[in-house]
Order: C-alpha cells, then sequence, then structure tokens
C-alpha cells in the first residue's frame, strides 16, 4: 500500500516586501506578494525525496484565504498529488490552537495517514506551535527541527538540530514531521506537473466539511489575543568619534564600568 | 491523548495559582536557559506573593533538582523513570499536564530551545489553554495576575503584547539569552517532590539512536567579541585581532565577506546569516555596518567601531567611533589594556 504522506503549507506575504506601515505600525500585507512559506518548501521536499524512493501518496492541507490555492497548486507542481484548502471566513483570525485543531480535523478526514510535515515555523507567525498541536490533537508522536529526514525498514528516521548537536531519532509511523528552514534545496515545478496540478484543482473544504462547532475555530477559538502593538525602539549610541591618542580615557572609561575585566593574576 | 476538542475558558481562574518553570535538561545538568526562566518566573511570581515551582521530568533528577533549587524556587516537583531518560515528546507532555491538573498553576514558562518549542503547545492543547511564543518581555498585572507576553514580530520591528485571559495556565515560551540567570546561593530552602512514576508503554513511540555534538566554535556566549570585515585587507589582520581578542578574555568574530574569501571559519560569522550575539563589547573593525550584519550585533552593550569612512553605516551604532586604520586603532587598544593592566598589578604589590 502506498504510504500515505500529508505536508501542511501556509502562503505567507513575502518577507522580502513586507512593510511595516509608518502610520499604523502595523504590517501591509497589501503590498507584499504572497509566496510558500520557505520552510514548507523544505518540509513538500522532505516528504517529495521519500516518494522518490518508495511507493507514497501526497497530500497538501492548508488553512487560508481563496488565494491561497496558488501555493497549493505549486506544491503539486512539484510532485504532490492532491490538494485541500480549509477556507471559510469562520476560520479567521485563528492563533495556533485553532489553527492547530482546524488542520487536525481534516487531517482525521483522510482515509489514512503515515506521516505529516510541517515547516518547524512560519515567516509571518514564526511560533513553530502549529505543528506539534496538530500532533497533540491527532494523538501521535513527533520529530521536530529536522535537517534529513528518511524512511526505512518501516521507520522514520530523523536528524534534530538541538542547540548542543544533531539528535537523532527513529519512530513508527504515524508521526508527525517539522523540518529545518533551509536544510534542503527544493525541486522547481515541471511543465507536466503544473499542467497536472491545474486540471486537478485543489479541493475548497469549508467549516461545514470538518464537522466541528463554529465558535471552535477562527478568532472565537483562540485563547490569546493581540493587546497591543509598539515599535521596538533602536537603542540610542552616542558614536562618540575619539582619536588614537583618545584610546587610553576610552580603555579607562570600559575598565571602570565594568566593561572591560583587567583580570590581573596575582603574582 | 487529547482529541479533537477546543480550548476551554477556565470557570473559576482565581483557584489558579503560582508560576510553574520548566526545566530542561542536558546530559544530566539543567540547561542554562531554564536558569532563565527560575530568574524571570521568581520575578513574576514575588510580584503577586506566589510560589515559583519547577517542573522536571528524567532520570536521576535528585542532583539537578538540588543545583535548580539554588537559583531560587519554592518546590521542585518531578517524574522520575529510566523510561524517561531520553527527551521524548508523548510521556514528557503527559507528566507536565498532569502536573497541571493536578497544582492548577496560574503561568506556566519554558525556554523557547528547540525542544521546549516541541513540547509547549502539545502541555497547551493538553490543558486546553493558549501559548505565547518566544517572548522578550515577560511581565505580570499585579492585580489581575494577567501574564503580559511580549513577542517581537515582523522581523523583530514590533513587539506584540499577547494576553490570554480566560484560559489556564497562561503559558509562555521566552527566548533563550534575554532574560538573566539568578544568582546561586547554597542552602536555600526548597520544597522536593520528586515521583518515581510507571509510564505507560503506549507513550514511549521514539528512541533516540544517536547523537552528534556541535564541533562549532560557538562565539554566542563570549562577554567580548572583537570583529573584524573586509577592511582587514589580509587574513593576517586576523591574527591581530585574536591577539587583541585573548587579552580581553573574548573571542573573535567576523563579517560574511571576511568569511567567504577565507580569513576566518564560517563559525565565527556575526549576522542574519551566522550566529547573533549580545555581547558587553563588541568591536567591529573595518566592517561598514550593512543591515544583515547589524542584526547580528545590535544588542551588544557598548560597540566600538573603527573604519577610515567617517561616513560608515556603522557609526550610528557605535557608542565609540575611532576614525582610523585599523593597523594603527587595534596596537593602540591592545597597548592601553596592557598599560593599564601593568598600572593594576603595581597597585596589588605595591
Ligand atoms: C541574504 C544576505 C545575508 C547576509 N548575511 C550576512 C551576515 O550574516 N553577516 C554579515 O556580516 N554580512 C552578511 N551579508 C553581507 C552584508 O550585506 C555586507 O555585504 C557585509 O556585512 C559587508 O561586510 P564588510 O563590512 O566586512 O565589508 P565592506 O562592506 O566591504 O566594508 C568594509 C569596511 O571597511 C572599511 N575599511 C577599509 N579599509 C580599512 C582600514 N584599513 N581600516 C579601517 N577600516 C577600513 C571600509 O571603509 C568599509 O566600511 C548578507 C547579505 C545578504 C544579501
Ligand atoms: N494556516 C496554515 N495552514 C497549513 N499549515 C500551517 C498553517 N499555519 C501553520 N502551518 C504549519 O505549521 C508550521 C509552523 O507554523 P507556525 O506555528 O505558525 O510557526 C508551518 O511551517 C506550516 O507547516
Amino acid at each position: 500500500m502506498a504510504l500515505e504522506i500529508v505536508v501542511m503549507i501556509k502562503q505567507v506575504p513575502d518577507s522580502q516586501e513586507v512593510e511595516i506601515d509608518p502610520v499604523t505600525k502595523t504590517l501591509n500585507r497589501m503590498k507584499a506578494r504572497n509566496v510558500l512559506n520557505v520552510a514548507d518548501d523544505n518540509a513538500l521536499e522532505a516528504a517529495l525525496s521519500i516518494k522518490d524512493k518508495v511507493d507514497a501518496h501526497i497530500t497538501i492541507v492548508s488553512m487560508g484565504p481563496p488565494m491561497a490555492d496558488e501555493a497549493i497548486l505549486e506544491c503539486m507542481g512539484k510532485g504532490a498529488d492532491r490538494g485541500i484548502l480549509l477556507t471559510d471566513r469562520a476560520f479567521a483570525g485563528a492563533d495556533t490552537y485553532p489553527t492547530g485543531l482546524t488542520l487536525a480535523a481534516a487531517i482525521s478526514k483522510l482515509d489514512h495517514f503515515d506521516m505529516i510535515f510541517a515547516g518547524e515555523e512560519t515567516s509571518d507567525s514564526s511560533t513553530g506551535h502549529v505543528g506539534p498541536g496538530v500532533a497533540e490533537f491527532l494523538g501521535i508522536e513527533q520529530i521536530t527541527y529536522t535537517q534529513s529526514v528518511r524512511f526505512e525498514d518501516g521507520y522514520v528516521i530523523g536528524e534534530r538540530e538541538l542547540e548542543d548537536g544533531v539528535e537523532i531519532v527513529k519512530a513508527k509511523p504515524p508521526v508527525l514531521i517539522t523540518v529545518r528552514l533551509g536544510s534542503n534545496i527544493p525541486r522547481r515545478q515541471t511543465l507536466r506537473k503544473k499542467i497536472d496540478a491545474l486540471r486537478k484543482g485543489v479541493e475548497s473544504w469549508t467549516l461545514q466539511n470538518l464537522g466541528i462547532p463554529p465558535e471552535w475555530v477562527g478568532f472565537k477559538g483562540s485563547p490569546t489575543v493581540v493587546r497591543s502593538m509598539k515599535t521596538i525602539k533602536e537603542k540610542e549610541r552616542s558614536a562618540k568619534r575619539i582619536t588614537i591618542e583618545e584610546i587610553g580615557q576610552m580603555v579607562k572609561e570600559l575598565s571602570d564600568s565594568g566593561v572591560l575585566k583587567m583580570e590581573v593574576k596575582e603574582q | 491523548m487529547t482529541g479533537l476538542i477546543n480550548a476551554v475558558p477556565t470557570d473559576k481562574p482565581d483557584e489558579y495559582r503560582n508560576v510553574f518553570v520548566f526545566l530542561e535538561t542536558r546530559k544530566g545538568s539543567v540547561v542554562k536557559s531554564s536558569l532563565e526562566m527560575i530568574g524571570i518566573g521568581r520575578e513574576i511570581a514575588d510580584k503577586v506573593g506566589e510560589k515559583l515551582v519547577c517542573v522536571i521530568i528524567g532520570n536521576h533528577l535528585e542532583p539537578m533538582a538540588e543545583e535548580a533549587a539554588k537559583y531560587g524556587c519554592d518546590k521542585v516537583l518531578g517524574a522520575e523513570s529510566p523510561d524517561l531518560e531520553d527527551f521524548k515528546t508523548m510521556p514528557y507532555a503527559h507528566y507536565a499536564a498532569e502536573f497541571i491538573s493536578e497544582e492548577k498553576p496560574n503561568i506556566f514558562l519554558i525556554a523557547a530551545t528547540h525542544d521546549g518549542r516541541d513540547l509547549a503547545s502539545r502541555i497547551a492543547v493538553k490543558s486546553r489553554t493558549g501559548v505565547t511564543a518566544d517572548c522578550t518581555v515577560i511581565d505580570i498585572d499585579p492585580k489581575e495576575r494577567i501574564l503580559l507576553a511580549n513577542r517581537p514580530v515582523y522581523g523583530e520591528s514590533t513587539l506584540a503584547e499577547i494576553l490570554c485571559k480566560n484560559h489556564r495556565p497562561q503559558m509562555a515560551t521566552a527566548r533563550p539569552g534575554v532574560f538573566k540567570v539568578p544568582d546561586r546561593v547554597d542552602g536555600k530552602n526548597c520544597e522536593m517532590d520528586i515521583r518515581k512514576v510507571k509510564v505507560d508503554p503506549d507513550l514511549i513511540r521514539k528512541e533516540i539512536i544517536g547523537f552528534r555534538p556541535k564541533e562549532e566554535f560557538d562565539i554566542t556566549g563570549a562577554d567580548i567579541v572583537v570583529s573584524g570585515g573586509i577592511g582587514l585587507g589580509k587574513k593576517e589582520g586576523f591574527s591581530m585581532l585574536q591577539e587583541l581578542a585573548e587579552e580581553l578574555g573574548g573571542v573573535v568574530g567576523a563579517s560574511r565577506p571576511a568569511v567567504d574569501v577565507g580569513w576566518i571559519e564560517r563559525d565565527h560569522q556575526v549576522g542574519q546569516t551566522g550566529r547573533v550575539v549580545r555581547p558587553k563589547l563588541y568591536i567591529a573593525a573595518g566592517i561598514s555596518g550593512k543591515a544583515q550584519h547589524i542584526v547580528g550585533m545590535k544588542l551588544s552593550d557598548v560597540i566600538i567601531a573603527i573604519n577610515t569612512d567617517p561616513d560608515a553605516e556603522i557609526v550610528k551604532y557605535s557608542d565609540y567611533f575611532i576614525n582610523d586604520d585599523v593597523y594603527n586603532a587595534i596596537p593602540a587598544i591592545l597597548k592601553e589594556i596592557k598599560k593599564l593592566k601593568g598600572e593594576k598589578v603595581e597597585e596589588i604589590t605595591t
């Protein structure tokens, strides 16, 4: 039986183009182009490289506005087999809890799944909490922050990047895997797959398809709220211009203020 | 397992008291970022007169619990089993959530390390509450006991304040390296409640089969970073910086182009595609101060820039600006430091 792989992707404003509105201090998303979240592209590539070796079927699942189907079509153009967009006004304004719940509800409607891939985080909300949330709702184990993933003898083996090294983890499917930004080089779309993708199209699912109450999702279902946004002020620095002759004075100032520790070994 | 179920507002939020902090451990010791959580956790617990409880999960916990207590907590709550020796998400999240339902904490802080983030949202979902990611400013409203969780967004340009008013516990992960490690004091009073547990075999679904320790040179912890850029003009410039760094007890950093031309290894690179450092003193020698470099060092306490160009962008990020050749300025700094140390030696010996 083919391995069933789900890849969760999100369309985000291109971070290179995002502008902060100088008056309202909020993100001016209207100006930015929308793109596939880069870490999700890496997650898709990790899934596709498994499909290169074994018989596998890849379903893309994304929650977002109707235009997010572009990002899903892009994934299909690279080799994903099916695309599902969860789109409904009720989903708007979700924090990580209902986002995970909505995605998990959709995934649980699929006949079967062996692996779920997600990016390590998105560029617009950068929490990294959605992937593990989905794993919790579905009651499965997870391997997060992977820089490489392989499927061998029925096991998923992931190399996790930690602060002090790389941990190698082995788990039996079903398992959720999150993939490090930049951990692989995503392939390009091919013309044939692109045409196939357009022919197949993206399925659009609403709240009704998921069978969960409207107050569980979107803004209403979110335990956290943003109370305020403040511009972060850069620290003011004096840029005191000094000459070579004044360096002695500077060193003394830094020593007196404790920035430089003049450790003197006792003789 | 939580199942497909919503977050629920807590009926009686007043019953939720005290601050939980998760202690992450590596190879038998508590990681530094968790000690930072004790610091900020203690601060907010004191503001509302509540207790600070450290949660620790693993094996052979006693020495680590004793050690954590020296940084100032009222209680250590632990789950101990050989099955918990390695970090495994499902059993770890299980015991953390059990401790929550038993003790009803108002707040739960976890360092936003990879393992910390791996765990945090699973614990939140289990407890049907919210969690704010990667906070850099944390406070508490002393009257309502609402956690004020602030996190940078939009490429660090904006600070968003996020509240979780109706759900308990109020959870947050906090960025490592931002909060202070409290002073270590021997003989503090702390209640120890470490329980031997028998882990449900159904929770053990992954196995750690290997570990490759990082061999890279790590510049992020240093108090002093002496960095060089293209302005050094040649590889030998870095030997000069190395000598100054050694004299100051610091490390050498570099701009990306200096790494690209092969004057120094990649693990010394500061910036967007290198490391982010926040030392007490940062010296930028022959570095122009492009945005991608600045994001890696702008949080340093004091910045000295050395540049022949009086209008280089680095100037506005500097506290001291030496408008001269690096080959004049660096030896002069070195000389002055040796001189000052010499004076101190005399003070001691005479
Ligand atoms: C996607 C991306 C990511 C990047 N990531 C990073 C990153 O992580 N880190 C990073 O550093 N850069 C990064 N860069 C590159 C960055 O944009 C700049 O090109 C780089 O920081 C400039 O390095 P520099 O200051 O050493 O060189 P230059 O810009 O060439 O500046 C050299 C400076 O030295 C001065 N100088 C020359 N001779 C002397 C002398 N004898 N004495 C004193 N001063 C002298 C000059 O006046 C000049 O200001 C990135 C770029 C991109 C596009
Ligand atoms: N709206 C969404 N639709 C599909 N996947 C998502 C969505 N939001 C987040 N994800 C997935 O969860 C990962 C982590 O996102 P975040 O927690 O927002 O940083 C992303 O890289 C995606 O794989």
